[in-house]
């Protein structure tokens, strides 16, 4: 690249401009070349030698996950089992928090029910009173009703902390109810 | 010798079309800043949408690209052609009529942007939301700027044409074709229209047209001024004529091809995504031939870098150039684009482009510029060198906060526990992470205003001490000898020099095979489609709420685009499929997610949820950043005009059945007053049967319900 060796080409004066006559850079050629070569052999690879679809990789990532899932032991307490876990203090105000930060939006701040239903009184739509029953609607949601499953976005821990919480709150008294929907559980 | 005398002829070049261009290019670049800015900060702090539907993020985005792309960097490629063409060719431009209607023609096709956009008119196709009468307008102009331009190269008076010619050729012939194909459009209203392309056949030639608006618009004709102001500011012969012929077919040869890039993973077929691919990453060596040409070229004259503003600028301009266009093959890479893509990394590296080459380049043409046409000196070097240095901060601070809040967030997005969970589930986090860079950004965007203001400053006062009398540049030519002109036959590229309309020919080819190869397969889309898998057409009430949908900007900041990403599915649920978007017209995979991806939200939420979210966000997520939208409550549909709008989408193929083409109107006032029936049960106000928010709600509850299939690809059970 010395100057040196610089060559203006006769008759190239555009506007006064000239032009050299130097050779395209060795590197920039390799590189160009490089490119075309990996093009080449990349769209040989996925679309003549059989090269894996982007459909085929993701079936592949999905089934690890799901493997990885599967592999989990689904501990599903009983109703006496959750007894205790809804006594706790702790996972009582551990659930206020998650109920505050989640679940407000829809059900209100005291639990009267707004865009989905009041959670303090006796009349259940889906899970019969039981505690069995809330903490899977919760986990599993109900999706013709709109209300989302929680168990990709809670941890375990945090859906028994709420579900806690929405027991807790059993027969209070809140300003501005929504109407019953549902059945009447008289032993809730 | 002794006939030269007699062939000397003086040449009046029209400096005054320049002026004008370039005054234009100041005016329109504090419109395309100030906008920038605003909505900047519209991400950093939602109150900046001042509550007023005009003034939404959704409404001022395409406001603020069209502004930047085809009034700053227009007007200024304008300029800049129309005054170094006349001196290559060495003759007044074609016509003095032309050049005016060119230019108050442009000057009016911004001036109706810059109202119908605020306004929601708009086509949602990404750099070309511009409605139907615009569109022509913007076609007949740019034919008289062909006209006018090859009319110059016709009655040139040097015969070869000089590399900077070759550049602005290529893109007077692109443009008008991208333009053309991708605006192909049936009018429903006076500025309302569907495009004749739906779904991936929309997707492949919309960003077969966005990707080379930035290749033939922000790139070629760029380099072209780049080959010109260059070599004529430091006065030194340009690095290597050999690279300039082989950069410049291969650039544009490939450049046509890798507008697939921006639809990775997405459902487009894969053989058009491994073109755009490969395409992209051989683009990388021409894209730099024409950085190393003009680096090289100031060999020997480095030292001005340090005194002379205009070269600070020009060397900035082109490493710039040179960063980006190894970032872009680089995000080309499937695999970096699952991270980068629909992230603010994307933003970062388009802003690095348009204010740190574009604009840095044409900062540097005009500080050379406005002195020499206005007879004059600069006012202020001092200042200019300031201008230089402050927007170089502002353009890094820019870089660099958004490539970080992008790779931040693509990070967090894809984020999986080894549990099989998401780590981030709640979207909303991924965005209060990254706001403090949005908050970085808006310094940046702020710093280089303040040194647009500087150079604003600078060129009133160089204009003020001008001579009052200006006039245009006369120049005398005199025509080579015969004995000075090389006798010996031309060959090669040096004879096509010598031949505009072959020349011309040849690029119009170049730029034609790619695009044929990859557009023309998706013409019949049928055979793309799965019997089994058909979607049902949107119901005349869901399709008033599409419009909605498409005339707030929802797209500039949802997706509804699951991409084939194993984060995607567990996310948003199972891939976007080819027949979801099958009666797209326009497609709205969008390119960016400032909110979450919508394609399947439909049913996800009770009709109550999307009521309350749309008029005040903050009360379902407390930090979402998303405007309100309370005037969709207050607006009412027009219902009359649905049974024009479902002939139109049957014309295009959608199959619509004789009761919907006669009864579109009384069908979607039965569907809304189911929607606003249930609402009012649940709480809502009475009587919102005819207001837009029920229609957008009935669009965005069939958002992943039309398939009459479910997907083959399912996450959980």
């Amino acid at each position: 690249m010395s100057q040196d060796n610089d060559k203006e080409i006769k008759g190239h004066d555009y506007d006064g401009i000239t032009e050299y006559d130097n050779p395209l850079p060795v590197w920039w050629v390799a590189g160009f070349i490089g490119t075309v070569i990996f093009a080449f052999i990349y769209f040989l690879h996925y679309q003549i030698a059989d090269g894996p679809t982007l459909k085929q990789d993701l079936k592949v990532a999905l089934a690890e996950i799901e493997k990885v899932k599967a592999a989990q032991p689904a501990d599903i307490l009983s109703e006496d089992e959750l007894g205790v876990v809804f006594n706790d203090q702790k996972n009582i105000a551990l659930g206020g928090q998650v109920y505050a930060g989640k679940c407000a939006v829809c059900h209100g701040n005291d639990l009267q029910g707004v865009i989905g239903p009041n959670l303090v009184d006796q009349y259940w739509i889906h899970t019969k009173g039981t505690k069995v029953g809330m903490v899977h609607t919760v986990a599993e949601g109900v999706a013709e009703k709109g209300m989302p499953p929680w168990k990709d976005l809670l941890k375990g821990t945090e859906i028994l902390a709420v579900t806690a919480f929405i027991y807790s709150k059993k027969g209070s008294n809140p300003v501005n109810p929504k109407a019953p929907q549902g059945d009447k559980i008289e032993t809730y | 010798m002794e006939n030269r005398t007699a062939q000397i002829q003086n040449i009046t070049y029209d400096d005054g079309i320049v002026k004008k261009f370039m005054l234009a290019t100041i005016v329109w670049a504090g419109v395309a800043f100030t906008v920038g800015l605003l909505i900047a900060l519209q991400l950093a702090y939602w109150k900046f949408n001042f509550n007023l539907e005009w003034l939404t993020f959704g409404r001022l985005r395409p406001l603020h690209t069209n502004a930047a792309i085809f009034a700053f960097a227009g007007n200024a490629i304008f300029a800049g052609i129309y005054h170094s063409t006349q001196r290559l060719c060495k003759t007044r431009l074609f016509s003095d009529a032309l050049s005016n209607i060119h230019f108050w023609g442009w000057q009016l096709i911004i001036v109706a942007a810059a109202i119908t956009l605020p306004l929601g008119l708009s086509q949602a196709k990404e750099y070309a939301e511009l409605e139907w009468p615009i569109d022509i307008m913007i076609t007949l102009v740019w034919v008289v700027f062909a006209v006018n331009f090859f009319g110059t190269l016709a009655r040139r008076r040097e015969k070869h044409l000089y590399v900077a010619l070759w550049f602005y050729i290529a893109t007077i012939i692109t443009v008008a074709l991208l333009h053309i194909v991708n605006s192909i459009e049936i009018p429903v209203a006076f500025m309302q229209s569907y495009p004749v392309w739906a779904g991936i056949q929309d997707a492949l030639v919309q960003w077969w047209y966005g990707h080379n608006a930035v290749a033939f618009f922000l790139t070629t004709p760029f380099l072209g001024l780049m080959y010109y102001y260059v070599p004529k500011v430091v006065n030194r012969p340009v690095y290597s004529y050999r690279l300039s012929i082989i950069h410049f077919w291969a650039l544009i040869f490939i450049y046509i091809w890798a507008g697939p890039h921006h639809l990775l993973y997405t459902s487009l077929p894969d053989w058009a995504q491994n073109l755009g691919m490969v395409f992209s990453i051989m683009l990388w060596a021409p894209s730099w031939g024409g950085m190393i040409n003009g680096l090289l070229t100031l060999r020997g004259v480095w030292h001005l870098v340090r005194t002379e503003p205009i070269v600070k600028f020009f060397v900035g301009a082109l490493t710039f150039y040179g960063m980006v266009t190894f970032e872009g093959p680089l995000l080309s890479i499937k695999s970096i684009s699952s991270v980068g893509h629909y992230t603010d990394w994307i933003i970062g590296h388009v802003h690095s482009g348009t204010l740190g080459w574009n604009g840095f380049l044409i900062f540097g043409i005009f500080y050379y510029l406005v002195p020499k046409l206005w007879k004059t000196e600069l006012y202020s070097k001092k200042l200019a060198n300031q201008h230089f240095w402050i927007g170089l901060t502002g353009v890094l601070f820019y870089y660099i906060s958004m490539v970080t809040a992008g790779i931040t967030q693509g990070l967090m997005w894809r984020a999986i526990d080894p549990k099989g969970q998401l780590v981030y589930p709640d979207f909303i986090e991924t965005v209060t992470r990254i706001i403090p860079l949005y908050w970085v950004r808006a310094l940046g965007g702020s710093l280089y205003i303040v040194g647009y203001i500087l150079f604003v400053y600078n060129i009133v006062k160089t204009i003020k001490s001008a001579p009052a009398s200006q006039s245009d540049t006369v120049v005398e030519y005199a025509a080579p000898a015969k004995s000075e002109q090389i006798t010996s036959p031309e060959q090669g590229h040096r004879k096509l020099e010598g031949m505009a309309t072959v020349f011309s020919i040849l690029a119009f080819i170049a730029v034609l095979v790619g695009s044929l190869i990859e557009i023309y397969p998706t013409l019949s889309l049928q055979k793309y489609l799965n019997p089994e898998q058909m979607t049902e057409p949107y119901t005349a009430l869901q399709l008033a709420g599409r419009d909605i949908y498409t005339k707030e900007g929802c797209y500039l900041c949802h997706s509804q685009m699951i991409r084939q990403l194993p984060d995607d599915v567990l996310r948003y649920g199972p891939a976007s499929t080819i027949e979801e978007s099958m009666y797209d017209h326009p497609f709205q995979w969008g390119s960016k997610r400032t909110g979450p991806d919508l394609a399947r939200v439909g049913k996800k939420y009770p009709n109550l949820w999307h009521f309350r979210h749309m008029l005040n966000p903050r009360d379902i997520t407390p930090n979402s950043i998303m405007p309100n939208y309370y005037w969709l409550a207050e607006n009412n549909t027009d219902f009359f005009i649905l049974r024009k709008k479902v002939s139109v989408m049957k014309m295009l193929g959608v199959p619509y059945n004789d009761n919907m083409l006669a009864n579109a109107d009384r069908l979607a006032e039965d569907e809304a007053k189911i929607i606003a029936e249930d609402l009012e049960k649940q709480g809502a106000p009475k009587g919102l049967e005819r207001k837009e928010i029920v229609a957008l709600i009935a669009y965005l509850q069939s958002l992943g319900q039309k398939a009459k299939v479910a997907a083959p690809v399912a996450p959980q059970k």
